[in-house]
C-alpha cells in the first residue's frame, strides 16, 4: 500500500477519526509513516507556540467601548477620515486599500496606447454595496503584480483658506450659512496628489491563483508587465469641530480620481482583473456594471453602517450617505472632474442645504 | 474545544439590486441586535486570541474584535451560529490588517510580548524575533492557506475549517501541513529535517 499524503498524517495528529482505518493501519505498521508523524506532531505543536499570546482580557471595559461606538460613532466616507476612534481607523484601512483596488479594476474602455493614456476621469460617483465578508475578500493586489506608491498625498493643517489654495491649487469651498449647532472658525487641511502605479506579473498572478488552488484564466497577450497608473488629489478641506474636538461639518473637495494606462486597452486589464479568482461574485458583478456606464467612480459603502439615496446639487447628482443610526450623513458629487463631499454629523436635509448653497 | 462550530453563517450575502447601474440598499437594520451583550460576553476572550494569533498585538487583537463584534451585532447571523462566524470572521479581518502591511508597526507590543513557554514542552521557547519573523511569514501566505492555518490552530475542526474557506475537505490537512512548514522556516530551528 502506498504510504498517506503528508496532508493525512496532518491530520492524523489532530483528528485521528477523520483519518480511513487503512490508513491509520498502514500508519501503525510503518516505521517511516510514525517517523513522519512524529514529525508533523512537533511541527504543529512549534507552529502552535510560535501562535500563542497570552494575556488576560478585560471583557467589561471592551463591552463598554463597543456599547459607545453602537451608542455613538457614526461611518464616515475615507476621505473625511478622523483619527479620533481606533476602530473607526481598522475598518477604514482596508477600506482604502480596496478603494484602490475598485478605482483600478474599473473605468471606461478605451483604445490602446503606448503611453500613459488617461483612461478614465471622474464624472460621478456610485455607491458599491460592500460588506466587510467581502472586503477581506478583495484579492490583494500585490498578489497580481507590483502596487507602488509614487507620491504620498502629505495632508497637513494650514493656516487659513488661503494657504490651503496656495498649497493645492483648489478653492475651499465657503459656507453660505452655517447650520445650526456648528460654530467658530474651521480648521484647514490641504494634501497633495496621491499616485500609485500597479504593473501587472503574470507569473506573480499564476503563483497566486496556484497557491489559493485555482487554475488562471491565460492572461490576454501584452497584458503582462503592463501598467496602470492612479491619480487622486489634491484636496483641501475646512473642518468645524465642537469644543470636545468632535467633527461637526466637514467640506472638502478633491481632484477626482483618474486611471491610466500603458500597454493595453483597459478593458482587456478590467476584464481579467475582475475574472481572478478571489473577487466575490456580487462585487464583480457590481464593478462591471458600473465601468460600462464609464466614468463612474464606486464609492465602497459599509452596507451594514449606510444606507445611500441621490439627489440633485446644482444640477449635479450627488450621492446622499445616511449612517443607519441617524447620526451622521455625507454629501458628495462630482463636477468637472472635482469631487466636493459636505459631511457631519447633521440630518441628510441640512447637509443637502449647505451643499447647494456652498460657493 | 467541545461544541462544534456552525460556519454556514458566513457565505457572503450578495447584494441586493435595484434599478441600473446603482446599488440599492434594501436591509434596513438600524439597530444592534439584542443579545448582542451575551454573545460578546461569552466570546469576546476567545474571539481576541484568534487575532492575536495572527497579530501578535493584544491592542490590535481588540480592535479587530471591536470591529468584527460591531459587524455581528448590525447581522442577522443566527445565534447558534454566532461561535463559527465571529471565529471566521476574526481570521480574515486580522489576516487582512496583518497583510494590509499597515499595521501601526512591525514591533509586537507589549502584552503578552516576553517569550512564550509552552507549558507542557519545556524546550519550546520561542524569542520575540521568531515570533515577528513567523508572523512575517504568515503575512506573505496566500490568504487561504494562513485562515486555513489559524482556523486550525483556533480549534475549528478539518470539516469546518473546510466549510468556511470552501476546501475539499481532505485538502485541508495539507494545505494546514504546507502553510506550518513555511512558517518553521522562519524559525531558527526546525523540528523537522529539511
Amino acid at each position: 500500500m502506498r504510504h498517506p499524503s503528508e496532508g493525512v498524517l496532518r491530520r492524523l495528529v489532530d483528528e485521528p477519526a477523520g483519518v480511513t482505518d487503512d490508513d491509520r493501519a498502514h500508519v501503525a505498521a510503518c516505521p517511516a509513516c510514525l517517523a513522519a508523524l512524529d514529525t508533523a506532531r512537533a511541527d504543529a505543536r512549534l507552529v502552535g507556540a510560535a501562535l500563542a499570546t497570552s494575556g488576560a482580557v478585560d471583557t467589561d471595559a471592551a463591552w463598554a467601548r463597543l456599547s459607545t461606538t453602537t451608542a455613538t460613532a457614526a461611518p464616515r466616507p475615507a476621505a473625511f477620515s478622523s483619527r479620533r476612534s481606533r476602530w473607526r481607523t481598522t475598518v477604514r484601512r482596508p477600506a482604502i486599500a480596496a478603494l484602490s483596488a475598485v478605482v483600478l479594476v474599473t473605468g471606461a474602455g478605451v483604445a490602446a496606447a503606448n503611453d500613459w493614456l488617461p483612461i478614465f476621469q471622474t464624472e460621478r460617483v456610485d455607491p458599491v454595496e460592500i460588506t466587510s465578508t467581502d472586503l477581506v475578500q478583495v484579492p490583494d493586489l500585490s498578489a497580481y503584480g507590483d502596487l507602488e506608491v509614487t507620491k504620498e498625498p502629505a495632508p497637513e493643517q494650514v493656516a487659513d483658506a488661503a494657504a490651503a489654495r496656495e498649497r493645492t491649487g483648489l478653492d475651499v469651498p465657503e459656507v453660505a450659512e452655517l447650520p445650526e449647532g456648528v460654530t467658530g472658525t474651521p480648521a484647514y487641511q490641504a494634501a497633495g496628489v496621491a499616485s500609485a502605479t500597479f504593473t501587472f506579473s503574470a507569473a506573480k498572478a499564476a503563483q497566486a491563483a496556484a497557491a489559493e488552488g485555482e487554475v488562471l484564466p491565460p492572461p490576454p497577450a501584452g497584458l503582462d508587465g503592463s501598467s496602470l497608473r492612479l491619480d487622486a488629489g489634491p484636496a483641501v478641506a475646512a473642518i468645524w469641530s465642537q469644543p470636545t474636538g468632535v467633527p461637526t461639518l466637514v467640506v472638502a473637495r478633491v481632484v477626482a480620481p483618474t486611471v491610466y494606462s500603458s500597454g493595453v486597452p483597459f478593458e482587456t486589464v478590467r476584464d481579467y482583473l475582475l475574472s481572478l479568482p478571489g473577487l466575490p461574485d456580487g462585487l464583480a458583478d457590481q464593478l462591471r456594471d458600473l465601468s460600462a456606464e464609464g466614468g463612474t467612480l464606486p464609492l465602497p459603502v459599509p452596507a451594514e453602517l449606510v444606507t445611500s439615496s441621490t439627489a440633485d446639487v446644482g444640477g449635479s447628482e450627488a450621492t446622499v450617505l445616511t449612517s443607519r443610526d441617524g447620526l451622521f450623513a455625507g454629501v458628495v458629487w462630482v463636477e468637472d472632474g472635482v469631487m466636493t463631499g459636505v459631511a457631519g454629523t447633521l440630518s441628510a436635509d441640512e447637509l443637502l442645504s449647505v451643499a447647494r448653497d456652498l460657493s | 474545544m467541545t461544541a462544534p462550530l456552525s460556519v454556514a453563517g458566513l457565505r457572503p450575502a450578495r447584494p441586493e439590486r435595484t434599478g441600473t447601474g446603482t446599488v440599492g440598499i434594501s436591509r434596513d437594520r438600524t439597530d444592534i441586535r439584542p443579545d448582542l451583550e451575551a454573545v460578546f460576553r461569552s466570546d469576546y476572550p476567545r474571539v481576541v486570541s484568534i487575532a492575536a494569533r495572527v497579530l501578535g498585538s493584544r491592542d490590535q487583537a481588540e480592535d479587530v474584535a471591536q470591529e468584527v463584534f460591531l459587524s455581528f451585532g448590525r447581522s442577522s447571523v443566527p445565534v447558534g451560529e454566532a461561535a463559527g462566524w465571529l471565529t471566521v470572521a476574526a481570521t480574515h479581518t486580522a489576516l487582512n490588517l496583518l497583510r494590509s502591511g499597515r499595521r501601526r508597526s512591525a514591533r509586537e507590543e507589549s502584552a503578552g510580548d516576553g517569550p512564550t513557554v509552552v507549558p507542557d514542552v519545556a524546550d519550546l521557547v520561542i524569542t520575540r524575533e521568531e515570533r515577528s519573523s513567523v508572523r512575517a511569514a504568515l503575512a506573505r501566505l496566500p490568504h487561504k492557506q494562513a485562515a486555513a492555518l489559524v482556523l486550525r490552530h483556533s480549534g475549528l475542526s478539518y470539516a469546518e475549517v473546510a466549510a468556511a474557506l470552501d476546501l475539499s475537505p481532505g485538502s485541508v490537512g495539507t494545505t494546514v501541513r504546507r502553510a506550518e512548514s513555511v512558517l518553521l522556516k522562519e524559525l531558527n530551528r526546525h523540528a523537522s529535517p529539511e
